[in-house]
């Protein structure tokens, strides 16, 4: 039931992530992303840093439950032979399983665009990270409140002062 | 900064209804109209000190508010916490609704607007009164500009600000303007809790005089040129599907717009009048696959339930000491099942929604415990983007938590919006659907087995519970090891001083959705623990409430409160004869509260409830006659349930339907209620839903102590309560 | 529906890029839920997603839990000669579909 790769991403996030974060800090700020995220860019572009730009990710702004949110991800390519998208992949910083999907295209695509339904456990960032033929990597992220969430959010129940041992 | 057309709608009501002292929605002018009244309502309104507060020329005061009013006195209670630090005049002060679609448009500046879990007040104190101390600090410091003269020298009081060497003192509504311009200052020091002069006070609310007159607009008296209305069925059975709907068998009637078939509902679309639509509804031949959970009924549940309790195992909650070894060893034990039924919310507001799709806009009216959540679901429903989404915030004829999860009747509303372009549609739940398509507090079964020493000490306690979990229902990751965080609480966290404990669950989920109802868990579970420990203070032969006292001696809030409701009850008191007393504390939403009930029977089996003495420590109260009437809200709602509530499932459906056999108790059954108040300060707790916990055990610890009859399952009309 | 839709223009030109369309019925199940009896339901998801256009892979996604259930899922592809498209997809239970559709793609004028 496990993917493959979740060990070697474990390992890859510990050699690499020196060299990843000193990267970011020139090009992104790291405080953007979440540790577990840049381990799995790391993963994904063979350790190559990711700059900004390319990449459109379109959800909206505010969902009601995270069930279903329609996500719409562009990246800005020729699309041809020379110069194309070899894959996309969505991170989510909060869901239980960060890696949303993986999308694999080519110069035959014609246009680097695909549209999905994502799952949102609460309110959160969501990447998208493209991968280009010459292994160049793109990142672009986009924010979602999720409204629902907050209902059951345990926005921490007033701790308990008193000193009486519980769970 | 009012060129939206909706803002300057709303800039429009809001000051034509701050004659009245009332907030007025839900009217709607031909557009030329608007435009001119706009006009004029801008030139009249001061600017945004913050986005919070508004100061006028005339030195009035208007605080936006972001969460919803549902009776609870928030609409009031919110602006008080701004008010504190501004030092504004309050009776100046007006409040409006924060709009949902500026909220969004300016990044979430009023940050959360979900109603619900006690948290108005507790979520947001915090930034509301750094928001009040920011525009005073932004005003003094206009004023001082004006001046030449240090701000430190100067002070505000009631919206007047003085230099203090020269005497100049200048009303807010002149520097407003100036203020307005200026950076926003982040983290003002704020006042210590001594220091208020507002907070604390009674203050009589904001919304209560159009209620009293009626002239309150709730989203159900939405009126709209052209509006049409719209009746709903859905499927008996939960998770049954529409299987078909003879359309043309109604479609030809006079008045009959459209027929709008969706997953698991029909609607009937009618000029008029929503009774038009009500009555040709009951005329369209509907089938249903009503599917595999129309064999359920409360019978099977119960076995289904049964089933969690003599399970060999149960994923386990709390674990301290070692309990077999305790019961080995033990003089005596009690052992006791209780149970609960299903609930029903039953807002005296029936669920509806009004939706206007229009131009590529579209509006919406809802009774919603969560503005941005219906602009969201609006949004996604009719593929309009949320920009063009505008939520007419409204009071709300109750939430108790139907309408903040769920928006079931803004989706389906919105479907049939989309159904009939270019109209207005207002669907209304008849109230027949409305107890029929609930999200019921959850039915729970618990069992209790404890043990006590041969000098009467308690030493051990287990407890097993067959209960469903409403997070698996909505937010499954939040469950970790089968454990339902929630449906633990008050035996998890139980503050008892038991040496040796073994607390299991078992998630036991029926295809009958569950929700939270006001105070959720905080309403049966006090009932099973209370009653319970009661069971294990007279076994040995101890007062309940002396026998509370020894096991809380660490939980000092507990206690605290405890104490204050026994003392205000004259618990060591004799009590005249035919009356008996019971008392219960318990913790909820990071308040403490207890109850002490007085209650007497009557050879009949009468229940005659004589005096409730309600306590609760919330650490502040921002406005006490709110609070008040929140303890006594509780009980009629609490009450209510104890004595009647029960949804009952036969054929997978909900056998009630209205109040005739889902009752609430009547004015003549009220019993006199005390509220004791007893903040003891330092931390921010709850008050809508704390308040209920104590209620039913401590009336049930009352029924035992008159008749001798130990009460481990509601609601009381099932017992007979003649002397055991 | 039944198991699958697959949407394609009706007829195209060569060497037009055109969006595919694919929403299939699956619970997508995440493996975050309980069933009646408290016991974690097991993940069982479509994981992998390839669309083949005359026999070729034109467009492959690994899919995991947060893809929402009736997955759906659009992508672009150009149009090289009249045949077919053929979507299949695998969940982790090892249950495969297919869906095909067929494409007519005129010559440029």
């Amino acid at each position: 039931m496990t993917h493959k790769g979740m060990s070697r991403r474990e390992l890859l996030g510990a050699a690499i992530a020196p060299l990843f974060v000193s990267g970011l800090t020139r090009e992104i700020a790291a405080a953007d992303i979440p540790q577990h995220i840049q381990a799995l860019i790391v993963e994904a572009t063979g350790g190559v840093t990711p700059s900004r730009g390319k990449v459109k990710l379109t959800l909206p702004a505010i969902a009601e439950s995270g069930n279903s949110v329609p996500l719409k991800l562009q990246v800005d390519s020729p699309m041809t032979a020379e110069s194309y998208v070899r894959s996309i992949h969505i991170f989510s910083a909060r869901n239980p399983r960060p890696v949303i999907a993986r999308f694999h295209l080519g110069p035959q695509s014609g246009r680097a665009e695909v549209n999905t339904r994502i799952r949102l456990a609460g309110t959160q960032e969501v990447f998208a990270l493209a991968i280009m033929s010459d292994a160049s990597a793109w990142l672009g992220s986009t924010g979602v409140v999720v409204t629902a969430a907050a209902c059951t959010d345990e926005k921490q129940e007033q701790q308990r002062n008193d000193p009486t041992p519980r769970t | 900064m009012v060129s939206s057309r909706s803002l300057s709608r709303r800039a429009f009501l809001v000051r034509s209804a701050a004659v009245s002292g009332g907030l007025m929605v839900g009217v709607c002018f031909p557009k030329a109209v608007l435009a001119k009244k706009a006009q004029k309502a801008a030139a009249a309104l001061g600017p945004e000190v913050t986005a919070w507060v508004l100061v006028n020329p005339d030195d009035t005061i208007l605080i936006r508010v972001a969460r919803t009013e549902m009776g609870q006195g928030s609409f009031t209670g919110l602006p008080m916490l701004i008010a504190e630090e501004l030092a504004c005049d309050w009776k100046q002060v007006r409040a409006e609704y924060a709009s949902t679609t500026e909220h969004l448009r300016r990044d979430r500046i009023y940050k959360d607007m979900l109603t619900g879990g006690s948290r108005s007040i507790r979520d947001s104190h915090e930034y509301l009164r750094k928001a009040g101390a920011a525009a005073r600090t932004m005003l003094i410091t206009a004023a001082a500009q004006k001046w030449g003269v240090p701000p430190a020298e100067c002070t505000a009081a009631s919206g007047v600000i003085t230099h203090g060497s020269s005497k100049r003192t200048v009303k807010f509504g002149a520097v407003a303007s100036d203020a307005a311009k200026l950076d926003i200052p982040q983290d003002v020091p704020l006042k210590d809790s001594r220091e208020w002069k507002l907070i604390g006070q009674p203050v009589a609310r904001f919304d209560i005089p159009d209620k009293v007159t009626g002239k309150t607009a709730f989203a159900i008296d939405t009126q709209l040129p052209g509006l049409v209305y719209a009746a709903i069925a859905q499927c008996p059975v939960f998770g049954g599907t529409l299987k078909s709907a003879a359309a043309d068998k109604i479609s030809s009637k006079p008045g009959i717009v459209k027929v709008v078939p969706m997953d698991n509902a029909v609607a009937v679309v009618a000029e008029g009048s929503w009774w038009h639509a009500q009555q040709a509804l009951k005329e369209l031949p509907i089938e249903w696959n009503l599917g595999d959970n129309a064999k359920v009924s409360s019978a099977s549940i119960m076995e289904f339930l049964r089933g969690g309790i003599t399970a060999k195992e149960a994923p386990v909650s709390r674990q301290e000491g070692d309990i077999d070894k305790a019961f080995t060893a033990a003089a005596k034990v009690v052992e006791a099942e209780y149970y609960a039924p299903y609930l029903e919310h039953a807002t005296m507001e029936p669920q509806n929604c009004t939706v206007y799709i229009l131009d590529g806009r579209v509006e919406v009216w809802a009774p919603s415990q969560n503005s941005e959540a219906t602009a969201a679901l609006t949004a996604e429903v009719t593929e309009i983007p949320v920009s063009k989404v505008e939520v007419h915030k409204v009071h709300i004829g109750g939430g108790f938590g139907r309408r903040g999860l769920v928006l079931d009747f803004v989706r389906q509303a919105a479907t049939i919006a989309k159904a009939v372009p270019g109209k207005p549609v207002k669907l209304i739940w008849s109230r027949e659907e409305d107890i029929q398509h609930g999200y019921y507090r959850p039915v729970a079964l618990v069992k209790m087995r404890a043990a006590l020493d041969a000098t009467n000490q308690p030493t051990a306690w287990y407890v097993r519970q067959a209960d469903q979990s409403i997070f698996n229902a909505v937010r499954p990751e939040a469950i970790k090891n089968g454990i339902d965080s929630i449906g633990v609480r008050t035996f998890s966290d139980a503050p008892y001083a038991f040496p040796n404990i073994r607390m299991e669950y078992a998630m036991r989920n029926t295809h009958v959705p569950p929700g939270p109802w006001r105070a959720v868990a905080h309403t049966h579970n006090p009932f099973f623990r209370e009653c319970f420990i009661d069971e294990l203070a007279v076994t040995a032969g101890q007062d309940p409430y002396q026998f509370r006292r020894k096991l809380l001696a660490k939980a000092t809030r507990d206690l605290g409160v405890l104490d204050a409701v026994a003392k205000a009850a004259n618990w060591e008191k004799a009590l005249p004869a035919g009356v008996h007393r019971g008392i219960a504390v318990q913790d909820a939403y990071g308040s403490y509260t207890a109850a002490v009930a007085e209650v007497s029977v009557s050879d009949k089996g009468e229940l005659k409830i004589q005096r409730l003495v309600i306590g609760l420590d919330s650490g502040y109260v921002v406005n006490p006659d709110s609070v008040r009437a929140q303890v006594e809200g509780c009980v009629v709602y609490g009450l209510t349930a104890i004595l009647y509530g029960e949804i009952t499932i036969k054929e997978g459906r909900v056998e009630q339907s209205n109040f005739h056999d889902y009752p609430m108790m009547r004015i003549a059954e009220m019993p006199k209620v005390e509220v004791v108040l007893a903040p003891t300060g330092g931390f921010w707790g709850g008050a809508g839903e704390p308040p209920l916990a104590p209620l039913a055990p401590a009336i049930c610890n009352a029924i035992f102590a008159a008749t001798g009859k130990r009460i481990r399952s509601l609601p009381l009309k099932h017992h007979d309560l003649r002397k055991a | 529906m039944a198991n699958a839709r697959i949407q394609v223009p009706a007829s195209l030109s060569q060497g037009e890029v055109f969006e595919v369309r694919v929403l299939i019925r699956h619970p997508m199940e995440t493996g975050l839920r309980h069933n009646d009896i408290g016991q974690l339901i097991p993940q069982n998801v479509i994981h992998l997603l390839t669309c083949r256009y005359n026999g070729v892979e034109v467009f492959r996604a690994e899919l995991f839990p947060g893809v929402a259930a009736n997955p759906y899922v659009s992508f672009f592809t150009t149009a090289v000669a009249s045949g077919e498209l053929e979507v299949s997809w695998t969940d982790d239970g090892g249950q495969t579909g297919t869906e095909r559709a067929s494409v007519m793609v005129l010559p440029r004028s």
